[in-house]
């Protein structure tokens, strides 16, 4: 029972690091750049599904699609602050706008949100589900839930539509889709944009979960979404999703097994060990460099 | 030549004149150190409205010896690297006549040597780590420590108030959460009370899932929650979903609004001990409660409290020793029942404050006094 307890819970936390991870990794394919700043935009998705909620009496769905609305605008604009202008220049410029966008969005926050945590009210009445021994909230069902489908969707969305595999042909080879017909500015602007609108959607999801928002929560969470990236293989969606669930899975198992002081250290030194043995990640193809 | 001398010689005269104008007679300085931006915003900002309300008091009663109070502030951003910073900044400026700060003990622990070696005071509101006023002549704490307020917790809240015969203890990850922690956990032993299980996390942390079913495993009758009020709100809502029955207890520092409003019905019965209440009948106490609420918007928690009879504290020792670093912090050494809102204070030879407590309850949502051991 206790295993399965702390299984489950890693699971649900899981999926939220699994939306995470695959936002982030739609932003490095479609960029080919670490983001340092996708973090604050986890914690915009987070407030602007705060207040709807808080002002406005949304429900889970409206409040979801606040976060994904938010961070996709905010998406747009971290495109062409941090990227385009630097597209033909040296590719740290465009990383450390990244940083600089990540600082000024935080205080920015904290200017305008205020300093405090904030209450994210209680949006079902959350009651557990007996399941044999294990205790489960229709909370953490709903997340797993709603990331369930969102995976599925995009899955739809980059195999079956034309914009899906323009955005996968644009993240393989930028010059080739270009030659080939493919508009490629609009291509990425489009994929950061979506990236960044998971982002939202799973600070929202964080929000609803731990109830709480907070104009600095989005550093230590979106160091664990990179972590699930290179866990699941970079530019491999379904790897992000798996290499998410499994890093929440082995968090909660390393504290069960080991001290609850270890967590941060077995979710790093699965990434230095995973960088070690298999650089390319679980479900990563292996690339030449570029 | 002649124009280079000249110009040498009116670097000169203006670089006098500029040290002279900056230093109008009228004033006195003191320095704040404190997280006024970053993780510990929130903390830094009751410092900030705290001391400045303070200096306005005080400022409003004909300043200190006939001079204006003036209240330097500097942002820490909650870094001990920064704090130590802050303090080379603040021993150098001749002008600053002590210093309040800092809020974590992490904090006021690094940069204590600085103080110390330059003979400035940093007192701090609130930093509770034993180890802190005992790190220099100048350091002065007035929140009491935890050598004081683990054996409270563990005879008169865990033992006497909840009755438990079991406890386990969670807390977080830093200098103040350990010693808070370690103190409690061998007074409650020294009660006879069985531990569990003692389970660190780390500060940014938001699940706690893991650890709190790891924690349940062992079956306590109670939990220690060593956390600001922010982490132990979501620490009690985390135990309330687990469906798990347990009784609540934490220190001092959850005391604060926030935690009922963000802990809801899941802090419901947390125990916690204070000096400084909001039903208070002291006069000046209400007075203070609703010039902060008309600032802040909010009502003032125990940081808040300490902050304020921090700054009134200083400038009474200024006050009475004069415009002098070393003068000022023999004066502050030798309080004496000094009546703050937060109670009397009277220093210890290390520099700091043994407080009395009452037992603090959260009751249909409200903090209510339960027990009064100040009298």
């Amino acid at each position: 029972m206790f295993w399965l307890q702390q299984i489950f819970n890693g699971i649900t936390q899981g999926s939220i690091y699994a939306l995470m991870a695959i936002g982030y990794s739609i932003i490095l394919g479609i960029i080919g750049l670490v983001t340092f700043v996708h973090g604050e935009v986890i914690m915009i998705g987070a407030f602007a599904g705060f207040f709807m909620v808080t002002f406005l009496k949304a429900n889970f769905f409206l409040a979801v699609l606040a976060g994904f609305a938010a961070s996709w605008l905010l998406g747009i604009i971290i495109e062409r602050v941090c990227y385009r202008p630097f597209r033909s220049g040296p590719r740290e410029i465009a990383l450390i706008a990244t940083i600089g966008l990540s600082i000024l969005l935080r205080s920015l926050s904290q200017v305008t949100f205020g300093t405090e945590q904030k209450l994210m009210p209680d949006l079902l009445n959350s009651h557990f589900i007996p399941l044999g021994q294990i205790r489960i909230t229709n909370i953490q069902l709903l997340i797993i839930f709603t990331v369930f489908i969102l995976a599925l969707l995009l899955h739809q969305f980059f195999y079956k539509t034309k914009t899906g595999i323009a955005l996968r042909a644009v993240s393989m080879n930028k010059q080739a889709a270009a030659l080939l017909g493919v508009h490629v500015n609009r291509t990425i602007l489009l994929g950061n944009a979506l990236g960044c609108a998971l982002g939202g959607v799973s600070g929202v999801l964080l929000g609803i979960y731990y109830n709480s928002v907070h104009p600095v929560m989005g550093a230590s969470v979106a160091m664990k979404a990179f972590t699930a990236t290179v866990f699941g293989g970079i530019g491999s969606i379904p790897g992000a999703a798996l290499g998410g669930i499994l890093l929440g899975i082995f968090e909660n198992l390393g504290v069960a097994i080991f001290s609850s002081g270890y967590r941060d250290i077995i979710s790093f030194s699965i990434l230095i060990l995973i960088l070690l043995i298999r650089p390319q990640g679980i479900l990563g193809r292996k690339e030449l460099e570029r | 030549m002649s124009k280079k001398r000249l110009i040498l010689a009116l670097t000169i005269i203006f670089s006098i004149a500029g040290s002279v104008l900056a230093a109008p007679a009228g004033t006195v300085k003191i320095g704040l150190s404190a997280p006024i931006t970053g993780n510990l915003a929130e903390y830094g900002e009751n410092f900030k409205y705290s001391v400045l309300m303070a200096a306005d008091k005080i400022n409003a009663n004909g300043g200190i010896r006939g001079r204006k109070l003036v209240v330097d502030i500097q942002d820490s951003k909650g870094d001990p690297k920064e704090a130590a910073l802050i303090a080379q900044k603040f021993v150098q400026d001749q002008e600053i006549l002590a210093t309040i700060g800092e809020f974590s003990s992490t904090s006021s622990l690094a940069a204590a040597p600085i103080y110390e070696r330059y003979g400035l005071v940093q007192l701090s509101p609130t930093a509770s780590h034993p180890d802190f006023a005992k790190a220099g002549q100048y350091m002065f704490g007035i929140i009491g420590t935890q050598d004081a307020e683990g054996p409270f917790n563990a005879k008169y809240i865990a033992k006497k108030y909840l009755k438990l015969k079991s406890v386990a203890a969670i807390y977080v990850n830093n200098d103040w959460g350990l010693v808070t922690k370690d103190r409690f956990i061998e007074a409650a032993r020294g009660e006879g009370i069985k531990v569990t299980s003692q389970q660190p996390f780390f500060e940014t942390e938001k699940d706690f899932n893991a650890v709190l079913t790891k924690i349940r495993a062992t079956n306590p009758e109670g939990i220690f929650i060593a956390a600001m009020y922010n982490e132990a709100a979501l620490i009690c809502r985390q135990i309330k979903k687990l469906g798990w029955n347990v009784k609540l207890m934490a220190p001092s520092s959850v005391f604060s609004e926030k935690l009922l409003e963000i802990g809801g019905e899941a802090v419901e019965g947390l125990a916690t001990n204070t000096f400084f209440a909001l039903t208070d009948p002291d006069p000046k106490v209400q007075v203070y409660i609703n010039e902060f609420r008309k600032r802040a918007g909010r009502n003032p928690n125990l940081h808040a409290a300490s902050a304020y009879d921090s700054a009134l504290l200083l400038a009474e020792a200024i006050r009475k020793a004069g415009f002098n670093r070393k003068a000022i912090r023999d004066q502050l050494a030798q309080t004496k029942n000094f009546p703050g809102i937060t109670g009397k204070i009277t220093f210890t030879p290390v520099g700091d404050v043994v407080r009395k407590y009452k037992i603090l309850v959260v009751e249909n949502g409200q903090w209510v006094v339960k027990k009064d051991y100040t009298q």
